[in-house]
């Protein structure tokens, strides 16, 4: 592997320094299951890494007064297994529980897996439906942006130069239900081929409800028409239709690991499944 | 950049100089000669290079050497005490859980953490526990049996 300089600050204004080196290529690492393979094929080609993880606050996972606030440095392993993320974000659990395998839970972490945004990543459709803000930070201050505007497009974020994402701030929803379900051709260690998330959340005397899909687009996407639909019941054929709006939604791509018809047909199943074990939740 | 650090293998505690971009798996096969841990893929797929890290298996090729300072590091080689196998370590021979080897450590490392949180796993559980481990000539089933095997037994 070519040669990089490891620096691991203890403070952000260590870290901002850093990351605003004239001159070279600086890249944050937190889990690194992306950034050594990549650094290995040579598609990247850091002067400088920033190990992110012994920052204030990037590896906690806290309750407050708005919500949950998940560090960017909280491995997939914690979430997974987390009583609190399991309480208010089941959904989250569910799709962290899912990437990859046990070793690269063990090291792969949410704001990693967010900065990579890969469209397949399985903790985004989650994030989505939790409407979580992904919080950003520079030497300017902290802003928070929308999950859904974050990603911006495969590989690409809402982030700027010299900008940390430190956490996400999901709102909490009490009584809300939610399930993450996907499909990838083996059971483990392998690209999500179409992930869906939905969330009932009690509104008056029903539920409002989301639905997002993950690795059918070029980012993750919510599908306001399905959500719609459900918000009216959850019939059998309100189901349908809203796994067709989910059809709809999507813009999926052919390659060496499906087709799109085949990822097209399969938002239709995976959508119906995945609303079933949200109903079964909430009775 | 060299980096200092010191950090425990199997127990033993180490100081090394260790450039930044070396990966924990080339530390521990090139400086302390441990080659039991195996150089797969180097891509996270496969598993063969699996170590535990605190007690919890990790792919040894994507970690960083720098970034182990201060933890402890378990291999295949501290799995035997005094010549003695360990009994995962038994139980792989006696259901020929064994062809070529070469996943052998790897697998040994996850069902040696995986008994450690669970003493009673179920097969699913076992299978779970492997799923980042490939093997490429048993199938799997001798696998799995050696290790629920163990967890009866103990």
């Amino acid at each position: 592997m070519r040669q990089f300089d490891y620096y691991q600050p203890k403070n952000f204004a260590e870290a901002f320094e850093l990351l605003l080196l004239p001159g070279k290529v600086v890249m944050p690492l937190a889990g690194t299951t992306d950034i050594i393979p990549m650094a290995r094929e040579e598609r990247i080609a850091p002067d400088v890494v920033v190990d992110i993880k012994s920052l204030p606050g990037m590896r906690e996972i806290k309750e407050t007064e708005d919500g949950l606030l998940i560090g960017a440095a909280v491995r997939m392993s914690e979430l997974a297994s987390s009583p609190l993320v399991r309480e208010y974000a089941a959904v989250l659990a569910e799709g962290a529980a899912t990437v990859g395998h046990v070793q690269v839970r063990n090291r792969a972490t949410l704001g990693g897996n967010m900065c990579t945004a890969s469209p397949a990543g399985d903790t985004f459709p989650a994030l989505l439906v939790l409407e979580a803000e992904a919080l950003l930070r520079s030497v300017d201050g902290e802003r928070s942006v929308p999950v859904s505007e974050f990603f911006q497009g495969p590989r690409r974020t809402a982030l700027k130069k010299g900008e940390l994402l430190v956490g996400v701030m999901l709102p909490k929803l009490a009584g809300a239900q939610g399930h993450y379900a996907k499909l990838s051709r083996r059971k483990a260690a392998d690209l999500t081929l179409v992930g869906v998330a939905a969330l009932a959340v009690p509104a008056g005397k029903g539920y409002d409800w989301r639905l997002a899909l993950g690795a059918v687009a070029p980012t993750p996407v919510r599908v306001p028409e399905a959500e719609k639909i459900l918000a009216q019941g959850y019939d059998a054929t309100a189901i349908e239709k809203a796994a067709l709006a989910a059809h709809a939604a999507c813009s999926p791509l052919d390659d060496i690991r499906s087709s799109a018809e085949y990822r097209r047909e399969m938002v239709v199943n995976i959508t119906q499944r995945v609303i079933g074990q949200v109903i079964e939740k909430l009775v | 950049m060299l980096h200092e650090i010191t950090f425990t293998v199997n127990g033993d505690p180490y100081t090394l100089a260790v450039y930044s971009q070396q990966t924990l798996l080339k530390v521990l096969r090139e400086k302390l000669g441990l080659t039991g841990t195996k150089i797969g893929c180097e891509n996270g797929e496969c598993g063969a290079c699996t170590v535990l890290w605190d007690g919890e298996p990790v792919n040894s090729c994507l970690v960083l050497a720098v970034e182990a300072n201060g933890h402890a590091i378990e291999t295949v080689e501290g799995m035997s005490v005094g010549g003695e196998l360990h009994p995962l370590q038994k139980a792989f021979i006696e259901h020929n859980a064994v062809q070529c080897g070469f996943c052998t450590p790897g697998m040994l490392m996850s069902a040696k953490s995986l008994l450690a949180r669970n003493p009673q796993p179920t097969e699913l559980e076992v299978r779970e526990a492997l799923v980042g481990n490939l093997c490429r000539c048993t199938g799997y089933v001798r696998i799995v049996d050696a290790v629920l095997d163990v967890a009866k037994n103990q």
